[in-house]
């Protein structure tokens, strides 16, 4: 099997409708997912993040480009990529007249997997995903989260080599998005490769090897949680509470977002002395924290939209 | 970990045992619908014992044919509201699960469970309706076929809307306009002789116009069972084949 679980090169799409102009979802995006990585898409919504992993998940046609999955052409021969993946579609929903358990198991049988291992995996990701007490309830019972982790638990359990998660831990609470996020790092070390898309930035930064920024279609960035906050100049912020009129100053230390009254430096870790001593100088009161990826994010989707 | 990655050449229908044990699983729970898919059934049957008791073997034999083809409905609002609600073409589309499978799995699991009011109704007509061995066969063939017919193009049909709703219009026309108002319940000689032929090519017309033969309650030309019969079997074989590589063709957005 490949080295390289995913590998799309040039990919565009675009969606062509009576009576609306067409609309370029993707415009020409490449990216490369080694196996065993987790790797996430970050964008705004209609960035393309979902139309990439619906190309990829051989459920939609790119307009050029091409697709490999494991070595695989993706779009040629969809039937051959298929194996490796599974997919948790974005909204997706369990059938509410199943029970999680009837789900679990009657989706790994029909994938092929037998009947021994499909217990044995069915049982495992019901663990994992907290699902034990509801585990022989209908899902039209359950409550949101629980019908999401359903999803998430039928996905993982097929411990396909390639897994597509289109925003998995939506609707769940703080304790349940620990939880899909471990077993899906548990994944990986066991070899499987995740894709996903999320709009938790947190759980971009704690679960991916690599992050992919996606703006208008095309990849704006990509690198480490930790590089994409380095390309702000600076790992801390400080954030001034009343900065009006310091801005000049202020942009020596670093880059500045002015909110309201507040200003925000990103500064680097070897100025940040400098720059408290000059708060203090002016009796301004600052406030020190990390980077964060939001920032990052931020910074390079902003930036985008301005220059358009 | 890989060891489950089939690259085998895919086999037509790969996946199809067990997602109709799902959709058996599925339908199952739905005992109220169950219960309740043969209202209109027994009113039309009630109906005619009221106005023409005369008919009922027609009517029985009817209400088997219609209650085959209303199946083709379910088909159509369940792999609607799979699609459109819960996404499920996603989860088993990117699988090795084929997407006729997918399609026929869902008709079988349906059939599986609302098959059982029907053999109800079928049990009932035994009073009524004196079966010989080949009109049984005959009744039971031509059902089939327009299960199949009416399966596969609720299928179709289902993977043209963008949202539930717009679907309920569509299907009660469908379903009422060629299952009662064309000759299904009734006799074909009833029916307006210059639609006849309409009726001949019309899948669950024809079913019934063929049993109504058999039944001796119509005389029907030699080409109007040819008519009927090749019709019928032509429809249903091009709506299977056609829905099979429609499956494949929609698993995948253009």
């Amino acid at each position: 099997m490949s080295e390289e679980a995913l590998r799309s090169v040039d990919l565009r799409k675009t969606y062509h409708s009576r009576g609306t102009p067409p609309v370029e979802a993707l415009r020409g995006v490449s990216i490369e997912v080694r196996r065993g990585e987790r790797v996430s898409l970050l964008g705004r919504n209609g960035a393309g993040k979902t139309t990439f992993l619906k190309i990829a998940s051989t459920l939609l046609r790119p307009t050029s480009g091409t697709i490999e999955i494991f070595g695989e052409d993706a779009d040629r021969h969809p039937e051959r990529a298929r194996p490796y993946i599974a997919v948790v579609p974005q909204e997706g929903k369990p059938f509410f007249h199943l029970t999680p358990r009837e789900q679990i198991y009657t989706y790994l049988r029909a994938r092929g997997i037998g009947r021994e291992t499909a217990k044995s995996r069915c049982e495992a990701a019901i663990a994992q995903m907290g699902l034990e007490s509801v585990a022989d309830r209908l899902s039209i019972t359950l409550s949101g989260g629980q019908r999401q982790r359903t999803m998430v638990a039928t996905v993982i359990a097929t411990e396909a080599p390639l897994l597509f998660l289109d925003e998995p831990s939506i609707g769940m609470d703080p304790f349940a998005r620990r939880g899909v996020w471990d077993s899906l790092k548990g994944l990986t070390r066991k070899g499987s490769t995740l894709l996903l898309t999320t709009h938790y930035l947190d759980e971009a930064e704690v679960l991916s090897d690599r992050l992919y920024i996606i703006e208008g279609g095309r990849v704006l960035t990509a690198g480490t949680a930790d590089e994409l906050k380095r390309s702000l100049g600076g790992t801390l912020k400080v954030t001034i509470a009343d900065g009006r009129g310091l801005e000049e100053t202020l942009r020596s230390f670093g880059e500045c977002v002015a909110d309201g009254g507040a200003v925000t430096v990103i500064v680097d870790p070897s100025r940040l002395r400098e720059l408290l001593d000059f708060a203090v100088a002016h009796e301004k009161a600052a406030t020190v924290g990390p980077v964060t990826l939001e920032e990052a994010f931020l910074r390079s989707v902003g930036r985008s939209i301005n220059d358009e | 970990m890989t060891s489950d990655v089939v690259l085998s050449p895919s086999r037509p229908f790969r996946g199809l045992r067990w997602f109709v044990f799902t959709e058996l699983l599925v339908q199952g729970h739905e005992t109220l619908a169950m219960a309740t898919s043969m209202v209109v059934q027994g009113v039309l049957l009630v109906f005619v014992w009221i106005l023409n008791p005369g008919l009922l073997p027609v009517a029985f034999v009817g209400a088997i044919v219609f209650s085959m083809f209303t199946m083709g409905n379910r088909v159509l609002n369940e792999a609607a509201y799979l699609r459109i609600d819960h996404r499920s073409n996603d989860l088993y589309f990117a699988s090795p699960l084929q997407p006729e499978a997918y399609f026929l799995g869902m008709a079988l699991g349906i059939l599986l469970v609302y098959i059982w009011p029907v053999v109800a109704i079928a049990a009932v007509s035994l009073w009524v309706v004196a079966y010989t061995p080949s009109l049984a066969l005959l009744l039971f063939a031509v059902s089939a076929g327009v299960w199949l017919f009416s399966a596969s193009v609720g299928y179709i049909f289902s993977t043209f809307f963008r949202e539930n709703r717009a679907i309920w219009a569509y299907s009660s026309l469908f379903f009422n306009l060629f299952g009662v108002l064309f000759p299904v319940f009734y006799p074909l000689t009833l029916f307006p002789p210059a639609l006849q032929p309409i009726a001949l090519v019309l899948p669950p017309s024809a079913a019934a116009a063929l049993v109504q033969s058999a039944l001796g309650t119509i005389a029907l030309s030699t080409n109007g069972v040819w008519l009927a019969s090749g019709s019928l079997a032509v429809e249903v074989m091009a709506c299977f084949v056609g829905a099979a590589l429609w499956a494949r063709r929609t698993a995948r957005e253009p």
